[in-house]
């Protein structure tokens, strides 16, 4: 295990990205909570406060989680190319760690580590956040968001964010890692073309759309299987401010849906998938030593 | 005792072009061993197979091991530098120490450290601020810091000015002077390292030419410049090459009768450049 812990602290040693974009996006925030505008008029219900800090505190979190992923997508697509083009791959391959380990540690880092940064620079940027505003506004929306149970709430949301996506997205992981592997240059086209052409081919060869709605639902089904449809408003709590009006739901805990998740097929297969892809990246690292 | 790399038909293709056709050698362990041949004769396709970095045919066993398929493990014990350039650009010369010392049972962090002093390498330093030569050093610190049973080499000192191939081979001599590894290094410079070598291997389009110990060839070969008048009495004696300088001709012979010779001018021992030109010379004809 100290072989992954040190494979682990290489990648953040070489992509200092990692630590610096979440940084810079709460630096961005927190300038924005300082001099933007925070005045969100008079709320009377404890409730309608409940729905705005809720409100405000996901939005920030979407943020860097919107970031996360697109960073995380360029991250494995570039950690088996990149060793490869400037062939420092002959040192890391001149030392007692088995490529398994390479590929494994970088699919780690991708899908587990890279996610925990941002969800801790979210957390202290909320809280920095949460902070200036309960100072600068007028209004009672200070003590909404500086609720422990939201944002214990909001720690939950992001814990089951990060599991549940990556069990789900593991098989696009795992093509980005496998594209990383086999490209020699123009990996990004790699990457995205093969899978047109095949969406392509279907429809004018054989006129179905299975691998088209496959994709599709493997981009977008993530949050329809995570979280409850809560299309029913029951749980939803609604403020209206000036004259809009913002819902959330009342609390995190009926919006979560692990039960659903692990027991849609979906997700097993594409974990299944995702392995297969793991298992050809592995076999490409064994197999090249240059471009 | 095995020895410590043994080669049975070794055979790598890349696609239609073979580059290395059935070769045979074997190294022995405690020696230093030269792996010469022109280029894309096959020593870096040999060097690769050896290290486990890529697939073959034939019989290939390294420390007991087939390293294509337990290249980490093999790693535990052999060590090799390919190249001045492949340390990574963003990795810090302190980064590097740490890494190898947490990843490599045989690491040894104060002789690195000691080593990288005596060259004035500070830690903080990235690879990218590094000059060719120091690169070359901090790779050579690492490499050398490992306890390791074989050390392979393929073209270390390529690009490097003299004062630091200089550098390199003293600080290779003398390590191995303590530790007593095998070495296997392959290198254009033949001139540079052949005071260094116990054995050669010479190679050329995939095949092996000639394997020997160094003794042996002293042995074996006899080179002669005669002079213009002596050079039929010379040609008699079935000379495997011949090369036309300063005035002189110089025949090469293997186990030639040396009674026969000695009038017609000085016997001298090839030296491993020269034996090399000649027999892959010999090998074209």
């Amino acid at each position: 295990m100290n072989t992954y812990s040190w494979l682990v602290r290489r990648e953040f040693w070489e992509n200092r990205a990692i630590w610096i974009v979440p940084v810079v996006i709460g630096a961005a925030l927190t300038l924005a909570a300082l001099f933007g505008r925070v005045d969100f008029g008079n709320l009377s219900l404890a409730a309608q406060n409940r729905a705005i800090g809720g409100t405000v505190l996901f939005a920030f979190g979407m943020t860097f989680f919107v970031v996360m992923s697109i960073y995380s997508g360029w991250y494995l697509l570039d950690c088996l190319h990149a060793d490869r083009k400037d062939r420092s791959v002959l040192f890391w391959k001149s030392l007692p760690i088995s490529d398994t380990a390479t590929v494994l540690a970088k699919l780690f880092t991708g899908m587990i580590a890279i996610p925990l940064v941002y969800f801790i620079a979210a957390d202290v940027s909320t809280l920095l956040i949460a902070f200036i505003i309960s100072m600068r506004s007028r209004s009672a929306i200070g003590n909404a968001l500086w609720q422990p149970d939201l944002w214990l709430q909001l720690q939950a949301l992001w814990l089951y964010l990060i599991v549940t996506s990556a069990i789900w997205y593991l098989p696009v992981a795992g093509w980005l890692l496998a594209v990383s592997a086999w490209a020699k240059r123009a990996v990004m086209l790699w990457s995205i073309l093969p899978l047109l052409a095949l969406y392509l081919l279907e429809r004018w060869f054989f006129g179905t759309h299975v691998f088209g709605a496959a994709f599709a639902d493997r981009i977008l089904g993530y949050a329809p299987r995570a979280f409850h449809n809560m299309s029913g408003n029951a749980g939803w709590v609604t403020a209206v401010m000036d004259k809009d009006a913002v819902s959330t739901p009342g609390s995190v805990w009926i919006l979560l849906d692990p039960l659903g998740f692990l027991s849609s097929p979906a997700t097993w297969v594409g974990v299944v998938v995702g392995i297969a892809f793991v298992v050809v990246a592995i076999q490409l690292r064994l197999r090249r030593t240059e471009l | 005792m095995p020895a410590l790399i043994e080669a049975q038909n070794l055979t790598k293709k890349y696609g239609s072009h073979v580059a290395l056709d059935h070769a045979n050698f074997t190294v022995e362990a405690g020696r230093i061993v030269g792996l010469i041949g022109p280029n894309g004769a096959g020593k870096t396709s040999a060097l690769r197979a050896i290290l486990g970095l890529t697939s073959y045919e034939g019989r290939l066993e390294v420390l007991e091991r087939e390293p294509f398929s337990e290249r980490a493990a093999l790693m535990n014990e052999a060590c090799f530098i390919a190249d001045v350039a492949v340390l990574p650009a963003w990795l810090r010369v302190d980064q590097a120490i740490d890494f190898v010392a947490g990843v490599h049972p045989r690491f040894r962090r104060e002789r690195a450290r000691a080593l990288l002093t005596k060259s004035q390498i500070s830690g903080m330093r990235r690879v990218r601020e590094l000059s060719k030569g120091m690169k070359t050093q901090v790779h050579l610190a690492l490499t050398m810091a490992i306890d390791a049973k074989l050390l392979v080499l393929d073209e270390p000192t390529l690009g490097l000015d003299i004062l630091a191939r200089r550098s390199f081979y003293d600080a290779l001599v003398n390590d191995y002077m303590d530790e007593t590894r095998t070495i296997l290094i392959t290198t254009h410079q033949v001139e540079e390292v052949e005071n260094l070598l116990t054995d050669v291997i010479f190679i050329d389009k995939g095949r092996i030419v000639l394997s020997s110990s160094i003794e042996d060839i002293a042995a074996r070969y006899v080179a002669v410049a005669v002079a213009d008048n002596d050079v039929a009495a010379g040609r008699a004696e079935k000379p495997f090459y011949e090369r036309r300088t300063l005035g002189k001709t110089v025949l090469y012979f293997e186990t030639p009768d040396v009674a026969k010779l000695s009038p017609l001018g000085e016997l001298l021992t090839p030296s491993v450049s020269d034996l090399f030109v000649a027999k892959l010379s010999q090998g074209a004809a």
